[in-house]
């Protein structure tokens, strides 16, 4: 791998067995400015930490027929996942062999092959090359010519329950494995559907903001922040309710409802860096008693009772390094600069649920979500914010320790905080640490 | 159908540079009774798609403008803190005249947005262009042109937007 230079850093003596920037000590757990700003730290994160873990790069149901494909990154990747004829999924390194011209331009769609635009070569939708135009010519390959087997296909490709995964490493560990506790989570928020099926259908909400991309990492199993940077929504639902279609996604009136419903349940900070936040539902029979009860009913019937209030509940994570779930949505956060990020926020719906239930929820999440949402350009605006503060150097580190005495760390290395703790946060930069430490000897 | 036949394109222009007033002043609370009661502010992302089956940028019914206007002008929220300043510059108005005394008014307009505040840091200070084709609805009734529907295609609807946190 390539060497680091976060090690050689002029103001931060490196710890043993640390990158020198997550600073973890008795009642004290503290993140260096740099590792938010510093180009040299972003580009070894490109290296050591998107090259070596699972990255989420696609939905099957956006690709759901033979030669279908998105674009996606792995990092500052671009790569395509595409459906084979053989229904296997693939997923290419966006990047012409030849001379490095990206070879698919557009976002979605379906091709047979893609063809490279600067010189002609063509690619099977599987990667493979099929063609080199005017190869015989005088001037072109002799017989010696070591010709590229086609486009580099990403050596691991795996899925969970829909959601497609990619790793640059041969040697990673199974996805299972390396989504720990976050699958009982996904499982969960999926099993609201009859099927256990999540479908992209909805146009995603994409926006950019001028800060670097672990602060969207961190924010998204914030519950701290949220009667500060969201006081103007609390406000709103004081006056709305749900008239507006909040359709139930922010529970709670008044700022004080808000927090008690916020800072309850688990806070889980799982050992491969993701973060959960989770809690049974209060009042199951709320959901059996209401407007969609005979769907609930049936999904009840499906799971069994005690399951049914973690499937109704609350349940939000950070999937390391760039995937979140939370309410009906999957969010990605992609590293463009050390500070600047673009957020993709895909409104999925629940396969099998009745069409009100599904619209219901695409119109109360644009009213937080979108760029002229309610809820998140606060978030996005409190990130430049962030970025701007760490401008000047007479401060060093970000404190990122509330709640660390009261962390129960558990034999698999999974940490379980206090509600409103920053433990997800914690376990996020334990292993961002370890993954930018390995690297430097490596 | 007599009334849509009268309205003509300056009258249209003299509509839209009023309203585009009323939003560049903050006249929040005249902009919302331009509209029908069962009127419609939206933003698609995907104007070719159902709304059933995809959110958009905004998508206000009556009380979810009224909402967004309490929200803009009565709470204070860090997106919109400081606040943002803008100008609606609107050309190229045509009317298209509809049946039952609506007309269909289509204009371009580019609308520059600042924020104000601390100009030297990030996100302030900055002037950003949204460009938009605009297609406004108008029942025309005895008190004057009504917007029934305002819908606005922003000509980067589908790509990474900003902040849009005030009216367009
Ligand atoms: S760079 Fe693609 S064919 Fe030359
Ligand atoms: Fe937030």
């Amino acid at each position: 791998m390539t060497e680091t230079r976060t090690a050689s850093s002029p103001q931060v003596a490196p710890m043993a067995g640390s990158s020198g920037l997550v600073l973890e000590e008795a009642h004290k757990f503290r993140v260096h400015t740099r590792a938010y700003n510093d180009r040299a730290v972003f580009d070894a994160e490109m290296r050591n930490i998107f090259d070596r873990v699972w990255i989420f790069v696609g939905h099957t149901s956006e690709i759901p027929n033979p030669g279908d494909y998105k674009t996606s990154y792995i990092g500052m990747q671009p790569v395509i996942v595409v459906r084979a004829d053989n229904g296997d999924v693939n997923v290419l390194v966006n990047r012409c062999v030849h001379r490095g011209a990206v070879v698919c331009r557009e976002l979605r769609g379906n091709a047979q092959q893609f063809e490279c635009p600067y010189h002609g070569w063509v690619y099977q939708n599987d990667g493979k090359l099929v063609a080199i135009p005017h190869a015989k010519e005088a001037g072109g390959y002799s017989e010696h010519f070591d010709k590229p087997a086609g486009l580099y296909k990403v050596p691991k490709v795996d899925m969970f329950r829909g959601l497609i995964f990619a790793c640059m490493d041969p040697n990673v560990v199974p996805l299972d494995e390396f989504l720990g506790r976050a699958k009982l989570l996904l499982e969960r928020r999926f099993n609201l559907s009859p099927s256990g099926e999540i479908v992209f259908r909805s146009r995603p909400f994409v926006s950019r903001y001028k800060g670097n991309w672990k602060f969207q990492a961190e924010n998204i199993v914030d519950d701290y922040h949220f009667v500060f940077t969201h006081t103007a929504f609390i406000d709103l639902q004081a006056k709305y309710g749900d008239a507006t279609g909040n359709f139930g996604l922010h529970p709670g009136g008044s700022a004080s409802e808000m927090r008690k419903s916020r800072y309850r349940g688990n806070v889980w900070g799982v050992d491969q860096g993701h973060g959960i936040l989770d809690a049974p539902a209060l009042s199951p029979e709320s959901f059996l008693n209401g407007r969609f009860g005979d769907y609930y009913k049936a999904i009840q019937d499906k799971v069994g009772a005690e399951e049914f209030k973690w499937v109704v509940g609350r349940g939000i994570g950070c999937i390391f390094p760039n995937l979140g779930i939370i309410h009906q949505q999957i969010r990605t956060w992609r590293p463009i600069a050390p500070d600047l990020t673009e957020v993709t926020i895909y409104p999925f719906e629940l396969k099998g649920a009745p069409g009100e239930f599904n619209q219901g929820m695409l119109h109360a999440q644009e009213r937080f979500y979108a760029p002229s949402g309610h809820g998140a350009p606060d978030d996005v605006e409190m990130f430049a914010s962030n970025q701007h503060g760490l401008e000047g150097h007479a401060v060093d580190w970000l404190l990122l320790e509330r709640g660390v005495d009261t962390d129960e760390k558990q034999p698999n290395g999974d940490y379980r905080g206090q509600p409103s703790s920053e433990a997800c946060q914690r376990s996020y930069w334990r292993q961002w640490n370890r993954l930018m430490t390995k690297s430097a000897g490596a | 159908m007599a009334g849509d036949m009268n309205f003509t394109r300056e009258n249209a222009e003299c509509f839209l540079i009023e309203e585009a007033e009323m939003l560049d002043e903050l006249r929040l609370e005249e902009w919302l009774k331009l509209f029908t009661s069962d009127g419609l502010y939206w933003i698609p992302i995907d104007e070719t798609m159902s709304t059933n089956e995809t959110v958009s940028i905004v998508r206000d019914d009556a009380l979810r403008r009224e909402e967004r206007v309490f929200h803009l002008l009565k709470t204070r929220f860090p997106a919109q803190s400081p606040r943002s300043r803008t100008l609606h510059s609107i050309s190229s108005v045509r009317v298209r005249p509809k049946v039952d005394g609506q007309v269909v008014v289509v204009s371009n307009q580019t609308i520059h947005e600042v924020r104000t505040g601390d100009y030297r840091q990030s996100g302030l200070g900055e002037m950003h262009t949204i460009v938009a084709r605009m297609e406004h609805l108008l029942v025309l009734s005895s008190d004057g042109p009504k917007i029934v529907e305002k819908k606005v295609l922003l000509l980067d609807r589908d790509m990474p937007l900003g902040n849009l946190t005030f009216l367009i």
